[in-house]
């Protein structure tokens, strides 16, 4: 089974820009569906803004935590970049790396989602 | 299966040995000559005639692209007629696009990865192969019917209802679609190359934090076409169908919507710019450490980048709808996701600035080409955070401030990088370098022309000058600009010309240049010019620059003293190496020359063409003729029982020669495909309720599919699914005949699976002309059902294979990948049939 | 903006330059990525934030959320034709006060609402000097609002591709002082119960079929297909901004609108006798 865990360790470098993704998605998905079915839906506007508040709280934790595993396989910052020795632990340490640094735009781009939500408070076009 | 990689060379063979070797191996990689020479799919070949079919089309629509600079010179032109403006402005936007940008990076990617990688060939040539034939094909169909003025007319978008009209686009909106949606097949095809090729076909030894940053940039990008490209697929298809059969998934007085169209065109159209601009970033990765004299600084920053511009660049694709009436919260979300994309894009250009600050700068023309178009990006840049923003976008959309957007950001971001790269690599195709003299002519060509050209357009667009205009009214203020524009577009079309001077020039009395023209630390250039097998011996890697950093390693190389220096078999041989740490774990035989991939691709071309005119009946002889291609290069070409188990690749290491199962390269295509496939299909069902979102009742009082045909072709989906694990488990414990019965049962129950998926709505009689709601659900079952009928022939393929003995418990790959299809097949038939049957009840 | 961007570009592309110079000393590689850090990263973040920011609170500003709207009840609705624009004056009840073509006159200093729609293909609604512009699709009913400030003439062209004469699609716009533009709305509403008095040209315009696609408010001219004549002589152009509104320029339209306008609709009258073309002409531009 050493494929599953290779794809695994591959995989985690995309963790926090999915998190990103899935939060982008359900913001606009929400937001569609929402205006398009006005009055199907008894809820008020300002409600789905708290709504997508607390989802962005919670991608935010998502993303904080990849961002934590990533400082630790990076070693804490031990060792600083290139990382480029043909070892199996700078391999790592470099996917670390990379994956901080992936979670910190994530973190900054979810910020940036979030931004609409304070300033905008109807459906109009 | 891995084997512990040996770090230093292997002895060297004696003289005559070597010889031997050298004699089997230049046999075996040799490209025929005559016109079997069209036949090969050596990367290199194909690789080159992807470049130049490429380079050609973009020439065709540079002029296009003249002639409409022409007809807007001076206010009121009739140089060219409204219509043939039309048709003009649609062709270049769409060539440049779609026969130029992409295929241009898919070409460059086919051609260096291989040696860049340090292996021989990437592990499906004859894709590689399939793809080009498609792609030429495709681009002079499309290419061609202007000269029958019957090109598309409708802009390179295809907009409903305009693009649906028949009057006013007549055949140019079919050929639009058809010969692009054939284009697209081809992108996919490249894509699932590259994936494989990258995370699975590298040197022994090269990690990916070892990995030329250019195999990053492509691994990013080719993930990006899967999910980027499918979309457009699912819309053409709509598209199409409404076209071809009055379908009305477009038509708002039938309960269609335009912009649905637009959604899916988009979620396209704007990773497709990243599509475009991420390769040429790649090659300026490449060029800039070179020339800088020392490696990259900040490798991760540059992994970072790609990463992030690959998945950013998905939330984008609504701000080129912020002025189509969407909720403001809307737009804003997408315009916040544009911002943000900007963050990592300038982490690259500081990237390379860093790195030439921290090194010693050699001022060549690929540096020249490079930094003359990331000053001209950056301008592209700029304007573009300001059109992200939704406020200025209301004003500055759909006007030339945004036609001189997209030109500084392609252009500067994608075409000067090109020439860097054809400059910079040039001599890999016969040992001669460029001329610089005339490079530095061209590049200053280029660039004055170049801002003269699009810079005035800023101030025009300012003016309100819309796009897509074929004339203009004189007394607006707009002459003088357009006349500057075109004055630019003619300096900057002589420095295009100059390139190719200087790329065709005969040279043959030019002294070669050393091998390593330019001291690169990658292993692009170690391969000799004159030679087919791409490496002599397939390396290790230590280091990211291993031509600076690896004593001897090109010497070593060319001795053979590494990996596969023979080939024992007769036989196209490349290694298989593990994803992160690439260790060698199987010898790939690969696929040589071959006529089958052109009938493949032909005839499919000849399904697409004939659609376009309605010949139903060629339609479905050339159908039939791609079928037989397909599975014949299956059965020939795939999954072949070696004559051993256990082969000796060199350096002491023997290996397996076949693997099946995720440790494959064709399970990995299979599940690539796949994914792309799955993504189409989502597509699809976010049609479905896109149109739910928009009405109140969407199926406007028409009948559904009912509960009964769509639960019954569901269960029987999900029982030959069943029966496809049970098989794969038999045939694991070596039981033939028990598995070949399993095999014939979850073809017939998958044949009842499609007949009941079929019979709900006709049962119900849904008339898909009526109204968009029968039409979405017959799509729908369609597409479930055609995937269904695909199973079935891979059951039967399965079928045959064990009946033949080419498939047995230690031999499985074939039924390894049909299970992996069926996995995706009962997801895709359970939520169509589950979402048809039951969402009619529960919304 | 401009300006910011103008000097980020020079700074930028001086470092570039200044890093292409052969002759100066390398840096350190954790100088570099120390600028990696700040110009790639820490700069860029925090001036997009503030832009967007900025951006995100002026979308509601410059589109501000009004009931009128919300309630769909604009004062007028447009919809783009291939290639004109019909335009309806709305009263309070959202009923049609009286329609009209190519030319929109608005009150300065308020806030007008827009209903937008397409009869045929995609369409967008842009007065430059205005406002933003917003798309007219088919099917869909969007809104807009429009504050003018200024008294004066404007141009708006359709700022989406919409077939062969998409370039010559445009309407002017005339933003006049409140009393003047009551005044003129008025006479409009009125003008149905005028009756338009004898004229050859009257004469010749139903003979040859026009009122079978023209609306004249005071004659029996009610054809609804193409755009409403009633006082075309008052407009800017004729041809949705396409010509000057000169007599001849009418002739010639009449005589052959295709090839003046590629793709138009409207059949080519050539025909005709150039006498009664004429008459037409001099009818039309006179009604005023």
């Amino acid at each position: 089974m050493r494929w599953i865990k290779e794809i695994e360790t591959f995989w985690t470098l995309f963790t926090a820009p999915t998190v990103w993704a899935l939060h982008f998605l359900v913001c606009y998905v929400a937001v569609a569906v929402y205006c398009a079915k006005q009055g199907a839906l008894a809820m008020s506007f300002e409600t789905m803004r708290w709504l997508l508040g607390g989802i962005t709280v919670a991608a935010l934790a998502v993303i904080v935590l990849s961002a934590w595993l990533a400082w630790r396989q990076w070693g804490f910052g031990t060792e600083v970049p290139p990382h480029d020795a043909p070892t199996q632990d700078d391999r790592r340490k470099f996917q670390g790396f990379a994956t901080l640094l992936l979670s910190g735009l994530s973190f900054v781009s979810v910020l940036y989602v979030t931004v609409p939500l304070f300033f905008i408070g109807a459906c109009q076009s | 299966m891995s084997a512990n990689v040996p770090l230093a060379p292997a002895p060297e063979a004696p003289p005559e040995i070597r010889a031997a070797q050298e004699e089997r191996l230049r046999k075996v990689w040799t490209t025929p000559s005559g016109w079997r020479y069209w036949t090969s799919v050596n990367n290199t070949e194909i690789g080159l005639w992807y470049g130049a079919a490429a380079f050609i089309f973009m020439l065709f629509a540079g002029l296009l692209g003249l002639m409409v600079r022409v007809q807007l010179a001076v206010p009121e032109n009739t140089f060219i007629s409204a219509d043939l403006f039309n048709q003009a402005f649609t062709l270049h936007g769409t060539i440049m696009m779609f026969l130029f940008a992409v295929p241009i990076f898919e070409a460059v990617a086919i051609y260096l990865l291989p040696s860049m990688l340090g292996t021989r060939e990437l592990p499906f040539p004859r894709l590689s192969a399939f793809g080009f034939w498609s792609f030429a094909l495709g681009g002079v169909f499309v290419c061609g019917s202007i000269f029958f003025n019957a090109a598309p007319n409708t802009g390179w978008f295809m907009y409903p209802p305009l693009a649906t009209d028949k009057e006013y686009s007549g055949i140019g909106a079919d050929i639009w679609l058809l010969g692009l949606s054939f284009i697209e097949v081809a992108s996919i095809a490249a894509a699932v190359e590259l994936i494989v090729g990258i995370m699975k076909c590298r040197a022994p030894g090269m990690r990916i934090n070892l990995m030329p940053l250019f195999a990053w940039y492509l691994l990013i990008v080719a993930g990006m076409i899967l999910f980027a490209f499918p979309p457009l697929i699912a819309g053409d298809i709509l598209f199409e169908m409404e076209r071809m059969f009055d379908w009305p998934f477009f038509d708002a007085a039938r309960g269609g919507d335009p912009l649905l169209w637009q959604h899916l065109f988009w979620i396209f159209g704007h990773p497709e710019v990243y599509i475009i601009f991420l390769p040429a970033i790649a090659i300026m990765a490449m060029v800039v450490p070179t020339f800088s004299q020392r490696p990259i600084v900040g490798y991760s920053w540059i992994v970072l980048a790609a990463v992030g511009t690959g998945f950013l660049s998905f939330g984008l694709w609504v701000h080129h709808m912020f002025a189509t009436g969407l909720p403001q919260m809307s737009l804003a979300f997408f315009s916040a996701a544009s911002e943000a994309v900007a963050i990592p894009t300038g982490v690259q250009i500081f990237v390379f600035i860093a790195t030439m600050l921290a090194g010693r700068v050699i001022f060549s023309v690929p540096m020249l080409f490079g930094a003359g178009g990331l000053a001209i990006f950056i301008i592209g840049g700029l304007t573009g955070v300001m059109v992200a923003l939704v406020p200025f976008d209301w004003q500055a959309h759909d006007t030339y401030f945004i036609v001189a957007h997209l030109h500084y950001v392609l252009i500067g971001g994608m075409l000067f990088p090109v020439v860097a790269g054809i400059y910079y690599y040039y001599p890999l195709l016969d040992g001669k370098k460029l001329s610089d003299r005339l490079g530095k002519i061209a590049f200053w060509l280029m660039f004055t022309g170049f801002n003269t050209a699009f810079f005035p357009m800023h101030f025009a667009g300012l003016r309100g000058m819309p796009r897509r205009v074929f004339t203009y009214p004189a007394d607006v203020g707009w002459d003088w600009f357009n006349m500057i524009s075109t004055i630019g577009a003619f300096i900057f079309a002589a420095g295009v010309g100059l390139v190719v001077i200087d790329v065709v020039r005969p040279k043959k009395k030019q002294p070669r240049c050393p091998e390593n023209p330019w001291n690169a630390g990658t292993l692009e250039f170690i391969g000799s010019p004159d030679e087919k097998w791409g490496v002599r011996s397939v390396p290790v890697i230590h280091s990211r620059y291993p031509v600076w950093d690896q004593k001897d390693l090109v010497e070593n190389i060319s001795a053979g003293r590494y990996f596969l220096p023979d080939s024992q078999s007769g036989q196209r041989e490349t290694l298989v190496t593990t994803v992160l740490d690439a260790r060698p774990v199987q010898c790939l035989r690969v696929g040589g020359t071959s006529v089958v991939t052109i009938v493949a691709a032909l005839s499919l071309g000849g399904v697409f063409i004939a659609l376009t005119f309605h010949w139903w009946l060629v339609t479905i002889a050339c159908a039939v003729i791609t079928l037989g291609a397909i599975l014949y290069w299956l059965w020939t070409g795939t999954a072949t029982i070696p004559e051993s188990d256990d082969y000796d690749v060199g350096m002491g290491v023997r290996l397996p020669v076949y693997a099946s199962g995720p440790d494959s390269v064709g399970w990995w295509a299979m599940f690539i495909t796949m994914v792309g496939d799955g993504t189409a299909y989502a597509s699809l069902i976010f049609g479905y309720f896109f149109y739910w979102t928009i009405h109140d009742d969407f199926t406007g009082g028409h009948a559904g599919p009912g509960v009964f045909w769509p639960m019954v072709a569901l269960t029987l989906f999900v029982i030959a699914w069943g029966a496809m694990l049970a098989a794969r488990s038999l045939n694991a414990h070596d039981r033939p005949r028990l598995t070949q019965a399993a095999l014939g049962v979850a073809a017939l129950l998958s044949l009842g699976g499609c007949a009941a998926g079929l019979a709900g709505p006709f049962a119900y009689e849904m008339d898909p002309t009526l109204y968009v709601y029968p039409a979405i659900v017959w799509v729908v079952a369609i597409w479930t059902v055609v995937h269904g009928a695909v199973g079935i022939i891979m059951q039967l393929y399965c079928l045959a294979r064990s009946l033949t003995g080419r498939m047995t418990a230690r031999y499985d790959m074939d039924i390894d990948n049909v299970v992996l299809y069926w996995h995706f097949m009962v997801i895709t038939a359970v939520t169509s049939f589950g979402v048809l049957g039951l969402f009619p009840l529960v919304r | 903006m401009v300006v910011g961007g103008a000097i980020i570009w020079a700074l930028v592309v001086g470092l570039l330059l200044y890093a292409g110079h052969a002759r100066r000393e390398p840096i350190t590689a954790r100088k570099a990525s120390w600028l990696i850090l700040g110009g790639g990263v820490a700069f860029p973040v925090i001036v997009l934030f503030c832009l967007l920011a900025y951006a995100v609170w002026l979308m509601p500003q410059i589109r501000p959320f009004m009931p009128a709207l919300m309630d769909n009840k604009p004062q007028i609705e447009a919809t783009g034709e291939q290639f004109w624009w019909r335009l309806r004056y709305l009263d309070d009840g959202g009923n049609t006060a009286f329609e009209t073509a190519n030319e929109l006159r608005l009150p300065v200093g308020e806030r007008t609402t827009f209903r937008l729609k397409a009869a045929d293909v995609i369409h967008s609604f842009w007065i430059p000097s205005l406002g933003g512009k917003m798309d007219m699709i088919p099917g869909r009913d969007n809104v807009l609002s429009l504050e003018p400030t200024k008294t004066g003439v404007y141009r708006a062209p359709c700022a989406e591709f919409c077939g062969t004469s998409h370039a010559l699609m445009a309407f002017s716009v005339i933003v006049m002082e409140r009393p003047d533009f009551d005044a003129w709305r008025q006479s409009r509403i009125e003008a149905a119960a005028m009756p338009q008095p004898a004229h050859p040209g009257r004469d010749l315009f139903f003979r040859h079929g026009c009122a079978a696609c023209h609306t004249i408010a005071g004659t029996p001219a009610i054809g609804r297909i193409g755009p409403d004549l009633t006082r075309i002589g008052e407009r800017q152009t004729i041809a949705a901004g396409t010509l000057a509104n000169t007599k001849d320029n009418i002739a010639r339209f009449i005589r052959e609108p295709d090839a003046i306008k590629p793709g138009v609709e409207m059949p080519a009258f050539g025909m005709l006798p150039d006498g009664d073309i004429e008459a037409i002409a001099a009818w039309l531009g006179g009604l005023k």
